[in-house]
């Protein structure tokens, strides 16, 4: 497949959005995905976002800001955001370079992740109460 | 183009141009796939990759596009992979800040080289106003 | 006359020495003149003999040296290699990462640390995290006399990596000089939890992990009762 046409899919299960990125990801790709997950979690309201990295063998400076960004403006939205599976080589470099992404949710799996949304929706939900 | 201080008899491994996003892309599966035929592991493969990733985006960004130069040698009885990154934009005006830590701490100002410079073993800049800037980085096997 | 010499086929006789000063030079130590003649060219060429044999002796005792030089060469070649592979396994060996309850990891560090050491440790850590998928790691430092700062720049830059992961990172056992360096080196350690015993340590993440195992349950029932809903 081209790079030209590679595209994320972003999946809906119940009051969640998964987006498994599994494409090394060029600039615009990067910010297309960040307003295209956005316009989505508006649609569909959904209460959180999984965004798995584990396939990606490198996150820069861009990517690493897109994330945080995108944690920080679906926060705006009263949605949150987990970033799920990054590799510890990808970790140790991120650190490195001196993005240490504060403020941003991650979990070591899926599973794991899922389960901090929920509990995220479950503290918010005794909130209202 | 611009001279350094010092040459090493290195052989040639690719050339390549980056005029576009894409080109980013290839380019760095093209250095980490070096990297690991070099036997390096994972990390310092993905160190040079996402050091090279950095300053590829740079060259895009301030000077439209550059050229890389792929070189594998011996640098200081190290088996090193050498990349060099040239390009004919406007040149950095003070080298100095943009090489200091906190220059780079805004979000997305700078050009990000302090980062870059932890990621590798070596990191030599040059860069003339109006002319260009070469950047040279080193990571040893 | 008694100045005469006496000698028979001179031309044939210099000849061949120069035929076997030639062989000789040419590698061939087998080479000799042996003339039969008995006259007064005789005692050279015996002398030439001679002296071929003493270079004989000489060569071979040279290339049987040389050979024994190669010999103890590679000997000592292999043993440079085995003793850094065994200096990669010991680093292996001296950062044993287990896990010790449901959800958690240990990592005890005996003895000093260096940067490559440190490097090696971080990176074993990291990978058991996301192969066991534990959300919890004690990294305890009880047994390290010193650090310098980058061994805490490295330490510091694992508690950060393993919150990129996903999990937490609680160093334990900083000793009174450990954290006498830390804070004279003006290196940040707020920012992570730490613990002042292994025992503490362990105490802290049973109870997290406690508290994360009745978080769960407590939403799977919610989640439940929603469907039932």
């Amino acid at each position: 497949m081209n790079l030209h046409e590679k595209k994320i899919p972003i999946i809906k299960i119940h009051d969640y959005l998964i987006v498994p990125i599994q494409v090394d990801m060029h600039d615009k790709l990067a910010i297309q995905l960040q307003s295209q997950i956005l316009e989505e979690i508006a649609k569909t309201r959904a209460k959180g976002v999984l965004i798995d990295i584990s396939v990606l063998e490198m996150v820069d400076s861009f990517i690493g800001r897109m994330l945080s960004g995108m944690a920080s403006m679906a926060a705006i939205m009263d949605t949150s955001v987990v970033i799920v599976g990054m590799q510890p080589a990808v970790a140790i470099t991120l650190v490195e370079l001196g993005l240490e992404m504060p403020g941003v949710d991650t979990a070591l799996n899926m599973e794991k992740g899922m389960e901090m949304l929920e509990r995220r929706l479950k503290s918010r939900k005794t909130d209202s109460f | 183009m611009l001279e350094f201080p010092y040459n090493t008899d290195c052989d040639l491994l690719g050339k390549f141009k980056i005029d576009t996003e894409y080109d980013i892309v290839t380019v760095r599966q093209v250095i980490r796939q070096y990297a690991k035929d070099m036997g390096m592991g994972i990390v310092d493969q993905t160190r040079i990759t996402t050091a090279v990733s950095e300053l590829f985006r740079n060259m895009y960004n301030y000077a439209g596009g550059g050229e890389v130069l792929i070189e594998r040698g011996e640098v200081e009885s190290h088996n090193a992979l050498i990349v060099t990154c040239m390009d004919q934009g406007p040149g950095i005006e003070n080298l100095e800040l943009a090489m200091s830590d906190g220059f780079t701490s805004g979000q997305g100002m700078g050009y990000g080289l302090p980062g870059t410079k932890r990621l590798v073993d070596r990191f030599e800049i040059q860069s003339v106003l109006n002319e260009g800037t070469t950047v040279r980085i080193m990571k040893w096997k | 006359m008694s100045e005469l010499l006496n000698v028979q086929n001179a031309k044939e006789r210099i000849d061949r020495i120069e035929d076997i000063l030639a062989s000789v030079a040419a590698g061939d130590l087998d080479a000799r003149i042996q003339s039969d003649i008995e006259d007064d060219f005789s005692g050279i060429e015996a002398a030439i003999d001679l002296l071929i044999n003493d270079l004989t002796e000489e060569l071979r005792q040279r290339e049987k040296m040389q050979k024994d030089l190669e010999n103890k060469l590679s000997k000592i070649q292999d043993q440079q290699k085995t003793i850094l592979q065994q200096q990669e396994d010991l680093l292996e060996l001296s950062s044993p990462v287990s896990k010790v309850w449901d959800n958690i990891l240990i990592l005890p560090v005996i003895g000093t640390l260096d940067s490559q050491r440190t490097q090696v440790m971080m990176e074993n850590l990291l990978q058991k995290i996301v192969e066991t998928g534990c959300t919890i790691s004690i990294l305890d430092i009880t047994g390290v006399p010193t650090v310098d700062t980058q061994v805490a720049n490295h330490l510091l830059k694992t508690v950060t990596a393993a919150r990129l992961l996903g999990a937490e990172c609680i160093i334990s056992g900083i000793s009174p000089a450990i954290a006498q360096t830390i804070v004279h080196l003006g290196i940040d350690l707020s920012v992570i939890r730490t613990k002042a015993t292994l025992q503490d340590a362990m105490i802290f993440a049973m109870k997290q992990s406690k508290r994360a195992d009745e978080m769960r349950t407590l939403s799977n029932i919610a989640l439940t009762n929603e469907n039932v809903d």
